[in-house]
């Protein structure tokens, strides 16, 4: 219960954001208020040797033909700087070889004739003579290769990323050893997706097939598991790894890991792992009281989901009509769902259900009292009238009659008919 | 065992481009830095490109490893054989071939005399010697030099050698009673192309105590007179540097009168036809730098004009050399001539020669006197800034540039025979966009100079693997973005236009490649104010605002919101064409408009001063002030 007021409370730290942004606009505030100014490196040395001048003047050169996307010339001028790289005066050699590094991938990625060689040669050189970069590398280039389809070389050297060591280097890079493996293990994932789908289509005739995919499946699970221990936003590996849990039927180790990505305090608040969780129960076909819960933490972070229609008709199943009141107009606050037909379509029916009750104009009021004085804006002006008569009439129709029902002092032009029709 | 059988193979890594091989059980190479296993199979290595890497032979049997050694060699050797490289290559680009052997050996002779390396009976002799081998000293100053050739006896040059040789000879008894001293040195070898076989410096040292050395101070026996332990290079005047190889060289050049000043000289060197980067490299094998030899021969930038300059003065005073063969107006180095180079250079009407040759008549450097380094002064003049500095007078008396008068003159030029009259505005369109589009080479051959020597410079073992990778990194790389870049472009870039030898940085005339129309036949009749006599008077000609300061340095950027824009414009067109910062351009312009200032004073003292009685009086006063202050100045500079 805990972990639920603490994830409540956050969307109030987002509006005092709000409001710290409303205060930067009056004058004393302003003044403290710092603009980012592009901080524009001096490369020019007071006193050069000819070799650092010919090198900073190809760099200047690389950088202008980079920022007028003149590639070739880039290239060319690319040729006659890697002289930096033997530059033994002072203690850059780290920054040369990133900047080498840096702008021969991004000038290999826009020229028409590299190849996947061009970009191995480069990271393989770069990758052994920055070690300080090392993991970084690895990851770069096993995109890149994921990118060219080429799925077991970029496997390949992650693993080889991931047996790794060298010392001192190796622990400053925590944080890259931990992503190295999380990737692995997506595609180990991948290739268990594969294979599956293989055994699907070839109904089994190779038996050497289920095993290499279990392989595939122990091996990435088995990473997976570690990886999640470590405080992150791992949305796309947690539902590789919830896939496979629910393919070999293991629902408890599923539910576990979702909850705990869930409602773990040391994870960032993230509304994605609560979206997972209700996703997994409700095909799991949990009660509706489990999935109201989870969706109540939602509704907490994100007002405006989608899932918080779904939200509404739950909570309307379970008779608990005025939090479904609330839940729909929190909705009806984001000009996202301002001209969605089947919100109004709830409210028309939860305002009908409530009706009946006694309690009917408090309710209302309760919920409409701070919505007052900028609803009307919102939804109901003439403009909006106009605009739903011609493009939506039906929207019209239910929205007309609520209008009096939410704002009953007020007259709202957005009610009358329009006389041109 | 493993060590044995890998140590033979040290082609890189394809993956770490790393030596470090080791041989598996089963009998593979694998590297110890990234665990890569590669084949062994004879196939030939192709190094360029890279992944493509195999074994090429793997030779069995105990691994030897070879002492790094070398020969013993003095500091001032290297020099010579930088120096007879230098000369080699002047002579390759069209220098008479006598001025390596009769002018340049010569002046090194002499220097090394001076200095007490060589050619003398009191040799000096450097804290390495006494160090190691107080008793077998005999003449090991000498020895260094002892290749140098037998000096007086090889016969004395017709023409440009004859006053150097003259004056050389009455040393040469010295040279002789040295050579008796020690040992006989070859008297056949009378020329700087014999220093190859300086090999006999047996009596430096001895190899014993060579073997207690590691292979780290493996260099030069007497580097640390020229360079401090903390690693700083001693400032001493004698000393040999860099730079003063091209100050001898500059001086062998004007005493020979080659068609070559100072400013081409280092253009040159900026090209890499003269070597001068990494001119170790043309050391023999077994002259192996260390450290220390290093901060003396590596160098990584060209040094200034003004620098190599006052370092040819110094040198001069130091070798007291007698005075130099008159420059008359037959000569290259003439002033009158070199202006012409530069008329034709820059588009301007060959009429334009007249007033140069006006100017420099005005201020009396027309004579073989005024040109020629005077031995009681040793004052080296700028032979190039003087041309340029005449040039640009003229220019000012001819069309005013004070960004009023050139373009009325223009406008009437170009409502006559537009053909045939010269109109600066015209000119100033054509050398604005050349201007700028050979800027734009220039940065280009600049960003893309190569400074880096052919193999990478270390003096210890771990240095050189570290060294050697780099390269083999950086060589890589280079290979890659060049195949890419020239797969796009289709063929390699041909060398900008303006590198060439010849040092001409625009071409005129009606080819495809020119930079536009040639001007050189226009009269100057009817664009320029050519018809009014004293020219150097105030209303029609302008001085730049006097500053006060102590050293004449750095005038022009204070100046240069005061200054006409097309004056700092023509001053940046020759800072291009020259190679110079506009500073030292200014600066010689206002020399010689002062030259022609006190030149004119006494001729039309007496008219002055009744043109001036009729002006109004604050002007008056106000050039009083500035007459005096400029001679104050005079006096101030001639004193210093």
């Amino acid at each position: 219960m805990d972990d639920i007021e603490n994830e409540l409370r956050i969307p109030q730290e987002q509006e005092s954001d709000r409001f710290s942004v409303d205060s930067a606009l009056d004058p004393a505030s302003a003044k403290k208020a710092k603009l980012p100014l592009p901080n524009i490196p001096l490369l020019k040395r007071k006193r050069e040797s000819g070799f650092h001048e010919s090198t900073r003047l190809c760099l200047e050169q690389i950088r202008e033909a980079m920022l007028y996307h003149r590639w070739e010339e880039a290239a060319e001028h690319m040729a006659y700087f890697h002289q930096i790289l033997e530059d033994t005066t002072h203690n850059q050699e780290v920054q040369h070889k990133e900047l080498i590094w840096r702008m021969g991938i991004e000038i290999l990625h826009h020229l028409p004739n590299s190849k996947l060689e061009d970009y191995n040669n480069i990271y393989e050189r770069m990758k052994h003579s920055v070690t300080k970069q090392y993991l970084k590398l690895c990851l770069e280039q096993s995109f890149h290769l994921l990118l060219t389809g080429h799925l077991q070389e970029a496997k390949n050297t992650l693993s080889v990323a991931e047996s790794w060591r060298h010392g001192k280097e190796t622990a400053a890079q925590a944080k890259e050893a931990i992503l190295i493996k999380a990737y692995r293990s997506l595609l180990d994932y991948v290739m268990w997706c594969e294979k599956k789908e293989n055994s699907s289509n070839t109904d089994f005739a190779d038996t050497d097939e289920p095993q290499s995919m279990h392989n595939y499946f122990r091996q990435a699970t088995v990473n997976l598991k570690e990886v999640f221990k470590n405080p992150g936003v791992w949305d796309p590996f947690i539902l590789s790894y919830v896939e496979m849990m629910e393919f070999y039927d293991d629902q408890e180790e599923a539910l576990r890991v979702l909850n705990d990505y869930a409602y773990d305090n040391s994870f960032p608040p993230n509304p994605n792992a609560h979206v997972y969780l209700y996703q997994y129960l409700k095909r799991h076909e949990a009660p509706p009281k489990k999935l109201i819960k989870v969706l109540r933490i939602l509704h907490a972070l994100v007002p405006s989901h989608t899932l918080m229609i779904e939200y509404c008709c739950l909570l309307l199943q379970s008779d608990k009509t005025k939090k479904a009141l609330g839940v729909t107009v929190d909705m009806l606050d984001y000009a996202c769902w301002r001209n969605n037909l089947e919100i109004w379509n709830n409210l028309k029916l939860i305002i009908e259900k409530l009706q009946s009750e006694d309690d009917f104009k408090e309710t209302v009021s309760e919920v409409m009292s701070e919505r007052m004085d900028w609803w009307p804006a919102l939804h109901f002006t003439t403009f909006h009238a106009a605009q739903d008569q011609k493009e939506n009439p039906e929207l019209w129709k239910v929205k007309a009659p609520l209008a009096k029902v939410l704002c009953p002092g007020m007259t709202l032009r957005y009610c009358e008919p329009r006389r041109t029709t | 065992m493993e060590e044995e059988l890998a140590a033979d193979y040290t082609e890189a890594c394809s993956r770490c481009s790393e030596v470090q091989w080791g041989v598996t059980d089963s009998g593979l190479f694998f590297c110890r830095n990234c665990h890569n296993v590669i084949e062994r199979a004879h196939v030939d290595v192709d190094t360029t490109a890279p992944g493509t890497t195999r074994v090429s032979s793997v030779r069995k049997g105990p691994r030897v490893k070879k002492a790094e050694g070398g020969r013993q060699w003095m500091v001032c050797e290297g020099f010579q054989f930088i120096l007879k490289s230098q000369a080699e290559a002047l002579v390759k680009l069209g220098v008479d071939p006598q001025f390596k052997d009769e002018v340049l050996l010569r002046l090194w002779r002499l220097y090394l005399q001076k200095t007490h390396q060589a050619y003398t009976l009191t040799p000096v002799r450097s804290v390495c010697f006494r160090m190691r081998d107080p008793g077998s000293d005999s003449g090991s100053g000498l020895s260094s030099a002892s290749g140098l050739g037998s000096g007086p006896d090889s016969g004395s040059g017709p023409d440009s050698g004859s006053g150097l040789d003259s004056w050389f000879g009455s040393d040469s008894q010295v040279s002789d009673s040295c050579s008796a001293a020690g040992r006989p040195g070859p008297s056949s070898a009378g020329s700087l192309g014999s220093v190859g076989s300086v090999g006999s410096l047996g009596s430096v040292g001895t190899v014993g105590s060579a073997g207690e050395l590691s292979d780290w101070s493996m260099g030069s026996v007497d580097s640390d007179a020229y360079v401090s332990p903390s690693g700083k290079r001693r400032s001493r005047r004698s000393l040999m540097s860099m730079r003063k190889t091209l100050a001898l060289l500059h001086v062998a050049l004007v005493w020979s009168r080659e068609k070559m000043g100072l400013i081409q000289l280092l253009r040159l060197v900026q090209l890499g036809l003269v070597p001068y980067i990494n001119s170790y490299q043309c050391f023999p094998e077994d002259m192996k730098l260390n450290n220390r030899d290093g901060l003396i021969f590596r160098v990584q930038s060209i040094p200034t004009y003004s620098r190599i300059h006052s370092e040819s003065k110094d040198l001069i005073k130091f070798l007291r050399l007698p005075a130099f063969p008159p420059i008359s107006s037959q000569t290259w180095l003439h002033p009158l001539n070199l202006s012409l180079r530069l008329v034709s250079e820059l588009n301007l009407p060959d009429e334009m020669s007249e007033w140069v040759e006006f100017v420099l008549d005005q201020a009396d450097l027309m004579t073989p006197e005024r040109l020629t380094l005077d031995p009681s002064s040793y004052r080296l003049p700028h032979y190039e800034l003087l041309a340029a500095a005449a040039l640009i007078v003229s220019m000012k008396l001819l069309f005013g540039l004070d960004d009023r008068t050139e373009w009325e003159l223009s406008t009437e030029a170009s409502s006559e025979d537009s053909e045939r009259v010269f109109s600066l505005r015209r000119w100033y369109r054509l050398l604005h966009k050349a201007l700028l589009r050979g800027r734009r080479r220039k940065l280009q051959l600049k960003a893309r100079k190569q400074w880096l020597p052919d193999k990478p410079f270390y003096f210890s073992q771990k240095q050189k693997i570290v060294a050697l990778k780099r390269r083999r990194v950086s060589e890589q790389l280079t290979s890659c973005f060049k195949r890419l870049s020239s797969e796009a472009h289709g063929a390699p870039d041909s060398p900008a236009q303006g590198g060439g030898a010849s040092g001409a940085h625009f071409l005129w005339g009606q080819s495809p490649e020119a930079d536009g129309r040639s001007m050189s036949h226009m009269t100057l009749r009817g664009g320029a104010k050519i018809k009014q006599t004293d020219l150097l008077q105030e209303e029609n000609y302008w001085f730049a605002p006097f500053l006060h300061c102590r050293r004449c340095r750095g005038h022009l950027s204070p100046l240069t919101d005061r200054l006409p824009r097309m004056f700092l414009w023509v001053l940046q067109l020759f800072s291009f064409v020259l190679d110079l910062e506009p500073d030292v351009i200014f600066e010689s312009v206002v020399s010689l408009e002062r030259k022609l200032l006190r030149k004119q004073k006494p001729r039309t003292a007496k008219k002055r001063r009744r043109h001036e009685r009729d002006k109004d009086k604050r002007r008056h006063k106000r050039r009083k002030v500035k007459e005096k202050e400029k001679q104050r100045r005079q006096k101030r500079r001639r004193k210093q």
